[in-house]
């Protein structure tokens, strides 16, 4: 096995198994007083809807609950490099559901919003405490999450990837619960009359504007948290976390201002978040995923490299596997066949995964894996 | 080569109180912030006074350009006057909140669509109020000529009133934005500011009559 190869597998914590009932892990019971406040929280906030709102509130589960099929896929696409347990980042959903929303960001938010209005003053309050509110309370209630992770699993959560990964499955716990909290809200501002209407109203402004909202800034956020600690010495970026941290808010605010940054205009108030904020953060997130990438790309190829001597992987899949969307794409061509790439970059992946839970030891599983990729390649 | 330690094994040298004290940063880290951000932000909150009260000359803003004029020297908690800043109100969801002593005023807008009536009948349908007493629903006219309903209760924690109105006369009535006022008193104070209240539910103007 080379230093790499070592380095690798020993930084990049991959294949280490994780447990998340740890009694003698402080970080456990800190969670489960978080969640357990949280559902406490969430269910005195939503008993009042059971009986008159019950019919907001039913299709408003429903319909989120549906919503978010299409948003995991997308996210498991992306978990491409670490390949986070699933119960990890369910631990981490979990707690952006119902700890950081119920737990800490409603009761801070309702506080922080009535100091606004007692220090600005009602009209400017109304014009720009949601954007001067959310962005503190709720960024750093979902990032906490991840810290907590660091506590639980502190082999698995290593890099910048890590945190943006794990930061977008936190961040869209927080956005489908508070999605029903909207639709709960939705119905009581019409004191419960056409409530099916009503949530469809906020199943389709909400969902739309679910694209560019918790999940994309908890995912810049929690890589931001992550370059900050550097837990591996190479993801030690402390500018460049900070940064990012306030980017993230900084795009929480600009939306939730939207209409106070467009100073009453009308039209301004439509273009702004949908034509300029919306690319804008798109492509700040593709930028702070390339970056945050770098890390465990450098973990695959140098897992992969003495395949390649080996004969098992050739120069241009460790490329690809271990590169950038446009070396993926560049593969394709090369090989004249979309699937056909797409099969061999996810065998070596599994490849390079396999060799890392087996420390580097030739289990039957790496071989497994390592003969599955020679059949695809002679297929 | 020392095998894997057994999972949820603490070496000795990293135990407190059975705790492994390698993850207590974490945690502690974690629920400080949370306690700062829950309890912090609610002792500043509390330690801030209100100090907003409604003038001489003031004018609340229900969107749309209809109106109503506070009581002066109320504590303006929610809500935006006419001609402060660019408050984006509407209608639909207007929400002001007056208070002083033990009272409390609370303006709601909502889109509903049916008479004024209509709209308190739906209220109340969704509305807890196994512990007040409701008296008789009467009409209620603005001086701008808004026809509204108005009920009173009262209840072991104080009285108050409910009363609705649709923001616009005539026809364009039941398709109009809804105007819910809710009025809380602490028992025995209801009294003292009825003539206040009166005049606040007489002068809401819908748009039109501006």
């Amino acid at each position: 096995m080379s230093g790499a190869q070592l380095s690798a597998i020993e930084e990049s914590g991959w294949g280490t198994p994780y447990r998340f009932v740890q009694l003698t892990n402080p970080a456990f019971w800190v969670y489960l007083i978080g969640v357990g406040a949280g559902a406490v929280g969430l269910f005195k906030f939503f008993a009042p809807a059971v009986g008159p709102y019950s019919a907001a509130l039913t299709s408003g589960i429903v319909l989120f609950a549906i919503y978010l099929g299409p948003w995991l896929l997308l996210l498991r696409h992306h978990n491409r490099y670490t390949a986070q347990p699933g119960g990890l980042l369910a631990t981490g959903f979990v707690w952006g559901g119902v700890a950081a929303t119920f737990w800490i960001a409603l009761p801070a938010n309702d506080a922080l919003l009535e100091v606004w209005s007692k220090v600005l003053g009602p009209a400017t309050a109304s014009d720009w405490g949601a954007g001067l509110t959310a962005p503190i309370n709720e960024e750093w209630s979902k990032g906490l999450g991840l810290i907590l992770l660091i506590g639980l699993a502190p082999r698995l959560v290593r890099s910048a990837y890590d945190g943006f990964i794990i930061g977008a499955y936190i961040g869209l716990g927080f956005q489908v619960f508070e999605d029903v909290l909207y639709v709960y809200n939705n119905a009581t501002s019409t004191f419960g009359a056409d409530q099916l209407s009503s949530t469809l109203s906020v199943f389709a402004l909400r969902g739309v504007a679910g694209i560019v909202s918790h999940a994309l800034f908890s995912a810049i956020f929690c890589a931001g948290v992550m370059w900050v600690l550097g837990r591996v010495p190479e993801d030690r970026k402390f500018g460049r976390g900070v940064l990012a941290c306030l980017v993230a808010m900084f795009f929480h605010f600009s939306w939730d201002d939207a209409g106070a940054l467009a100073g009453g205009v009308d039209w301004l108030a439509v273009v702004l978040p949908w034509l300029v904020l919306l690319p804008v953060e798109l492509a700040v997130l593709f930028f702070v995923l390339r970056h945050a990438a770098t890390t465990e790309r450098g973990w695959t190829r140098a897992l992969l490299e003495p395949e390649v001597a080996a004969g098992v992987v050739d120069a241009d899949l460790l490329t690809a596997v271990s590169g950038l969307r446009r070396d993926r794409k560049r593969y394709r061509k090369h090989l004249g066949s979309r699937r056909r790439a797409r099969h061999l970059i996810e065998a070596a992946g599994d490849l390079a995964h396999e060799i890392a839970t087996a420390r580097g030891e030739d289990t039957p599983r790496v071989q497994h894996a390592r003969a599955e990729l020679l059949r695809l390649r002679e297929a | 080569m020392t095998a894997a330690p057994p999972d949820g094994w603490v070496p000795v040298e990293h135990r407190l109180f059975g705790f492994d004290r390698r993850r207590f940063r974490p945690a502690l880290f974690v629920l400080g912030v949370a306690l700062v951000l829950i309890y912090g932000t609610q002792a500043l909150n509390a330690v801030i006074p209100w100090n907003d009260p409604t003038r001489a000359g003031d004018v609340l803003d229900l969107g749309d350009g209809a109106t109503a004029v506070p009581p002066v020297g109320w504590q303006l908690e929610d809500g935006a006057l006419v001609g402060a800043g660019n408050s984006g109100t509407s209608p639909t969801s207007s929400s002001i909140t007056l208070a002083k002593a033990g009272a409390v005023i609370h303006l709601q807008g909502a889109r509903f669509d049916g008479s004024a009536s209509a709209f308190l009948d739906q209220v109340a349908s969704v509305s807890d109020r196994t512990s007040a007493v409701s008296g008789q629903r009467t009409s209620y006219t603005t001086a701008a000529g808004l026809v509204g309903v108005v009920e009173s209760e009262s209840g072991p924690s104080g009285d108050g009133l409910r009363a609705a109105f649709k923001l616009a006369t005539g026809t364009d009535a039941d398709a109009a934005p809804a105007l819910l006022v809710v009025v809380r008193t602490a028992p025995g104070q209801f009294e003292r500011y009825r003539d206040q209240i009166d005049a606040l539910l007489s002068s809401i103007t819908p748009e039109a009559a501006r």
